[in-house]
């Protein structure tokens, strides 16, 4: 079996005798120092809420939103997959009939509490007509009340795909 | 008493509150933005009155407010409540006394009458720091003693053996420093390192260094910087908070003002120990090769030199706030602030220029001139103390904590027997040579 010594440090005269080594940190430290006193656009610190993030992945999971059929209408048949599906039972669905032609049921409540959902994303997956999305890229949602946390069917139909993802 | 003296005394007692006291939010601010720059991130730098954020300041002075308004629990296992209550007040007092002695400029003679330009102008000197800035550690083995819990015990006992054994060679550094200087007196010492190290006359002109501590004695300047550092608990000697191995040591129990009163100890034990540094070893109040006589003839010429130098150090910080302290969009409060900052920096620069060339043009009597050197050694002092608390700062965020046997090596085979062999030298040279 192979050994490997493993050199150990500290005991020159150099490291012993502490100066040169805090002498150096120390020239580090200032350096980084002066270089962001000089121009504090080299901080790494993003400014956040005036500047936002712009590295979140297509594949973020934000804020849930409602697809739309070509004429508008809700693409959603309110056949509860989604909702069985759900760990966190954050999803409530009242289903009700329809009578435009496109379908046989539609959902009359749709609502989501986005304060019990964990965004694992199995409503996505679980959805048979890719009715229900989560490419808003919002991450995040603020509110005052508990109440405000439950968003409803015409504010997840609103939501929109991030401009910043790519095209499906 | 004159009203005269009453003001240089109310000045010199203020002047010292505030250097142990008030400076203390400056402190937490430089603390956390020079931490933040050091580590490449901003540091706090949004709380704002008005907009006005004034580079993160806000924040010290709301963090002192929740601490001020926050609950005063103290926790049910603490027997000795008269103990766990007096820890912090004596932390903080001894840390505020040590700065009574610090002289600020030059003796001020007003009306033919001389003032010491010290809190208290005590004959002890030296010996007064030295006796609290010890005492200072006793607050923080009693804090950790009643705080009966183990962190807190534990701390106490690592602070106690840190002060003993620092304090050893820190006296010995001070001795050889007495040597040289040959008095105990704060005020001597400083009028001391007004002279010169002559390497050559050149027609009648000494030209060579200043006299100063760090260039007599570059050895005792060493040893009393780093035990000062122990001293005031600051890192890399702070084994005594060890947040990484005993949560937070002697103030683990302690909430609220109680705490803060530990915090603004520790920054005030921060300043007297910078300040003394800058006392004994950078020269005090003096500007390098300028002397107080120096200044009295030449006041004018003095003035003209402080009026340009403002007017350029204040073009310097406009430029940098144009680059650093603006924003994109123009009716942002910062953008705002920005330029109202501007606008006040140009308009105190102005102020302080307009007076000064009105002095130069009507001229000073004597008292005038007197307090004018006054004012401009104080400056001086300011300067020096605000560098040598940064390199605090600057040392703290370098450095790590040194493990508690390192400690004590470096402590006990290191410095001690440097201090012995620094006294000797000293000594010698002394008495060969004459003082």
């Amino acid at each position: 079996m192979g050994v490997k010594v493993v050199p150990r440090h500290g005991s020159s005269l150099k490291d012993k005798l502490y100066i040169p080594g805090i002498a150096a940190g120390m020239k580090t430290t200032f350096k980084h120092f002066v270089k962001n006193l000089k121009d504090t656009s080299n901080l790494r610190t993003t400014q956040y809420p005036e500047v936002q993030p712009d590295d979140i992945t297509d594949r973020y999971r934000g804020v849930h939103r409602l697809t739309k059929r070509e004429d508008d209408s809700v693409k959603c048949v309110a056949c509860y997959m989604c909702a069985t599906a759900c760990p966190a039972e954050c999803i409530e669905i009242e289903a009700e009939e329809r009578f435009d032609g496109q379908d046989e049921k539609m959902p009359k409540k749709f609502t989501i509490d986005l304060l019990e959902c964990v965004y694992c994303g199995y409503c996505v997956t679980a959805c048979p007509c890719d009715a229900i999305r989560m490419d808003t890229g919002i991450f995040s949602f603020t509110g005052k009340t508990r109440e405000e946390f439950v968003v409803d069917k015409d504010y997840l139909l609103n939501n929109e795909r991030s401009k910043d993802f790519n095209d499906d | 008493m004159s009203s005269a003296s009453i003001i240089v005394v109310i000045v010199n007692i203020l002047l010292a509150v505030v250097l142990a006291v008030g400076t203390t939010p400056i402190m937490v601010w430089w603390e956390r933005r020079v931490a933040g720059f050091i580590q490449d991130r901003t540091g706090p730098n949004r709380c704002s009155i008005y907009g006005f954020r004034l580079g993160g300041l806000i924040q010290s002075f709301a963090d002192m407010l929740k601490l001020v308004f926050k609950e005063d629990f103290s926790p049910s296992h603490v027997k000795y409540k008269f103990f766990y209550t007096i820890a912090p007040a004596i932390v903080f007092f001894c840390s505020f006394l040590t700065f009574a002695v610090i002289p600020f400029a030059d003796t001020l003679v007003i009306d033919g009458f001389e003032y010491t330009m010290q809190a208290i102008p005590t004959e002890l000197g030296i010996m007064w720091f030295l006796a609290y800035a010890g005492l200072a550690t006793y607050g923080i083995i009693l804090g950790g003693y009643s705080s009966n819990s183990k962190f807190g015990l534990l701390s106490s006992v690592r602070a106690a053996a840190q002060v003993v054994s620092y304090e050893a060679a820190m006296g010995l550094s001070i001795i050889s420093m007495l040597v040289t200087y040959g008095t105990i007196h704060l005020s001597d010492m400083v009028a001391f390192q007004g002279g010169i190290i002559e390497f050559f006359n050149y027609e009648g002109t000494s030209i060579g260094l200043p006299a100063w501590g760090i260039i007599m004695q570059p050895l005792a300047a060493l040893i009393f910087i780093v035990t000062a550092f122990a001293e005031a608990n600051r890192a890399p000697f702070d084994i005594a908070e060890g947040e990484s191995e005993i949560v937070a040591g002697y103030h683990t129990e302690y909430s609220a003002m109680r705490f803060g009163l530990f915090q603004v100890g520790e920054y005030a034990a921060m300043s007297a120990s910078s300040a003394i540094i800058v006392t004994l070893f950078f020269g005090g109040y003096h500007i390098p090769w300028v002397d107080t006589e120096t200044i009295q003839s030449n006041i004018y010429v003095v003035f003209g030199v402080i009026a340009v130098s403002l007017v350029f150090m204040t073009f310097v910080l406009t430029k940098w706030m144009k680059k650093n302290y603006s924003w994109a969009d123009e009716n942002d409060s910062r953008a705002r602030e920005g330029k109202i900052l501007v606008k006040a920096f140009w308009m105190m620069t102005g102020a302080v220029c307009l007076v000064l060339i009105l002095f130069i043009v009507t001229g000073l009597g004597t008292n005038g001139i007197n307090i004018a050197t006054a004012v401009i050694q104080i400056g001086t002092f300011l300067v020096k103390f605000f560098m040598m608390s940064l390199v605090f700062i600057w040392v703290r965020w370098t450095l790590l904590r040194f493990r508690y046997d390192q400690l004590q090596m470096l402590g006990w085979k290191v410095l001690l027997p440097l201090a012995i062999l620094n006294i000797f030298i000293t000594a010698t040279v002394v008495v060969v040579f004459g003082s």
